[in-house]
């Protein structure tokens, strides 16, 4: 369980001193801040501002806020599943079990279904926040901190899982700060997940900030995109393939700046700026070198510390025709921000040029008006039937929203 | 700064609880619940027992955070894990309530006496490290982050040293950064500052 913080980059050591020079001055060796607080302002030292503290036990099925929840006309939202403390990233299994993987807790749930009733099962537990969960070929890929394990014929293991271990073939950094993984697979086969920056704000090597895609088992390993600050949810876009990924802008740089983004690649390899560059626009005001102007440009500006996270194209037959191919977006929510905002899932939709543009669809788990939230949605998963799920870490809830009668 | 630090109760006040409780525990079944506990933790959850922690008026949240990490072996220390491995989450939320409620501080006759030498190196220390903006200029704790004042001196360097150690980790890994460059004796008269702040 003991695992060692990697050093931060030397510029970051040099911003953290001023905050920390009486430590510095009883000659130890120069202290790293906790990575989230890295790049504060000397002049925000005391802001209160901290992340979330995560809900580790079970919210009782009355407790979960669905009937503040709003979507739009003609949808409907109900509980699908509950009982899953910390419940995050999604994949569905050929069989229709349903995977959710966490952070804090440690666990993978399955979630099975038969005649109607589903059951909750703790799959996995004692990882390191294995938020990352992936399913091909009958194999279910978990992805924690600094390890890959892969489960084969998962649906007919469930109550025995056996791990094949790929940690070594993957060998990523092993970073506890946005260390945490996205899976998932591409049309080409391949699998992918980011490597965030380990990091508020720092220059980073090349094998950080960036999202990666490799054989199954873990070899043939190539960058997809760089100065990716951190990406917790991709998708391919159904016709043209293309990844589409969100992005979480920095910290500690202003209410309303950066904003979170989507993005998506049209060349592998391309660099979307940071740590130089945030929402393809703004200069970082500590890290200099390089202009914006050299980078790729994000699609769409997801508002300020929105925490936008997992995302999927919508290829489902249940909503409106026109819903096809649009992106649903799960907002997780702010920390670093005075008002709060996000807590929600957006849609994204593409104007007869392509233009892609964002509007509400699942709102209510935001009280602005006492500055508190009554959920986090964290993933989005399509079902068979184009139902869309929508996990809820706060509450380890799942919800289902469904178009008709 | 000074009127940032002015504002700051209010803007404590306006995030604490920030998000909603899904549940009360019931502090009642939660004393039924913590007998046992108090061979170890003392009667009405004020420690007389070496690198034991006293529990009274700690965060609830913080409670059931490190007892559900203690349960699923994220943060595997004997005798902890074992004693804890039976507990539902509602009986972790219970216990969590009734320790909260409880009134802080030192065992009778159990506070040390104070050591100008050791608060005098530590008021920098502090200083520098904030730690009064996560654990509030009172050091009662809020929300995941534990109350510090009133608790038991060779139980903070204990747990200062785990972080800087890296043997023990937190929801999250923030305090390792902070414990990383201290040295044994910053530690010491860090934990005699701590303890004795109220």
């Amino acid at each position: 369980m003991a695992r060692r913080r990697t050093g931060g980059p030397l510029a970051l050591a040099l911003l953290a001193l001023p905050m920390l020079h009486g430590l510095a001055a009883a000659q130890q060796p120069a202290p790293a801040a906790p990575a989230w607080q890295q790049g504060r302002p000397s002049g925000m030292a005391a802001s209160p501002l901290a992340p979330n503290a995560p809900r580790l036990t079970v919210t009782p099925p009355d407790r979960i806020p669905v009937a503040q929840i709003r979507v739009p006309d003609g949808f409907r939202v109900e509980v699908w599943a509950s009982g899953m403390p910390g419940a995050r990233m999604m994949a569905l299994s050929e069989n229709g079990t349903l995977f959710v993987g966490t952070r804090t807790i440690g666990r993978v749930y399955a979630v099975t279904q038969q005649d109607g009733q589903r059951r909750v099962r703790t799959l996995l537990q004692g990882l390191t926040e294995p938020n990352g969960v992936a399913v091909r070929d009958g194999a279910l890929y978990v992805a924690a901190i600094n390890r890959v394990l892969r489960y084969d014929n998962i649906d007919r293991s469930l109550d025995e899982p056996k791990p094949v271990e790929l940690t070594g073939n993957f060998n990523l950094p092993t970073d506890a700060h946005h260390g945490w993984k996205f899976l998932r697979f591409g049309p080409d086969g391949k699998l992918y997940l980011q490597v965030g920056a380990n990091c508020n704000i720092c220059r980073v090597d090349d094998r950080h900030a960036t999202i990666e895609r490799y054989n199954p088992d873990g070899s043939g390993r190539e960058v997809v995109a760089h100065g990716v600050r951190n990406s917790v949810g991709f998708d391919f876009h159904p016709v043209t393939g293309e990844l589409w990924f969100t992005n979480n802008g920095r910290d500690w740089a202003g209410d309303n700046t950066p904003e979170d983004t989507l993005g998506h690649v049209r060349r592998v390899g391309e660099h979307f700026g940071f740590p130089w560059c945030h929402m393809g626009t703004m200069q970082d005001p500590e890290v200099t070198g390089r202009q914006c102007s050299e980078f790729s440009q994000p699609a769409l500006r997801l508002g300020p510390h929105t925490a936008a996270l997992g995302m999927r194209f919508y290829t489902g037959g249940m909503f409106p025709a026109e819903y096809r191919n649009r992106i649903f977006i799960a907002r997780h929510g702010s920390w670093n921000r005075t008002q709060r905002s996000g807590y929600d899932v957006v849609m994204v939709s593409f104007d007869a040029n392509g233009q892609p543009r964002m509007e509400p669809f699942m709102t209510g788990l935001l009280d602005g008006a006492n500055n508190q939230f009554l959920g986090r949605p964290t993933d989005v998963q399509q079902l068979p039937d184009g139902s869309l799920l929508v996990s809820d870490e706060q509450n380890g809830a799942i919800y289902r929203i469904a178009y008709g009668r | 700064m000074r009127h940032l630090a002015a504002a700051l109760p209010l803007a404590l006040a306006a995030l604490a609880g920030a998000a909603l409780p899904a549940r009360a525990g019931d502090a009642s079944r939660g004393a039924a619940l913590a007998e046992p506990c108090a061979a170890c933790h003392g009667p009405r959850g004020r420690s007389a027992m070496e690198n034991v922690p006293s529990l009274a008026g700690q965060p609830e949240t913080y409670l059931t955070l490190q007892l559900i990490l203690f349960r699923e072996k994220l943060r595997d220390v004997e005798p902890m894990s074992t004693l804890v491995r039976e507990l539902t989450d509602a009986q972790v939320e219970d216990i969590a309530a009734y320790y909260a409620g409880l009134p802080p501080g030192f065992p009778p006759g159990q506070m040390p006496p104070p050591g100008a030498a050791l608060l005098a190196r530590a008021r920098p220390l502090a200083e520098a490290a904030h730690c009064n903006v996560c654990h509030l200029p009172s050091y009662a704790g809020r929300d995941n982050v534990p109350r510090l004042a009133g608790q038991r001196e060779d139980y903070l360097r204990h747990a200062l040293q785990g972080y800087r150690d890296g043997s023990r980790t937190g929801a999250d890994t923030q305090m390792n950064g902070i414990a990383a460059a201290l040295s044994a004796e910053d530690i010491a008269a860090l934990a005699h500052f701590l303890a004795r702040r109220n």
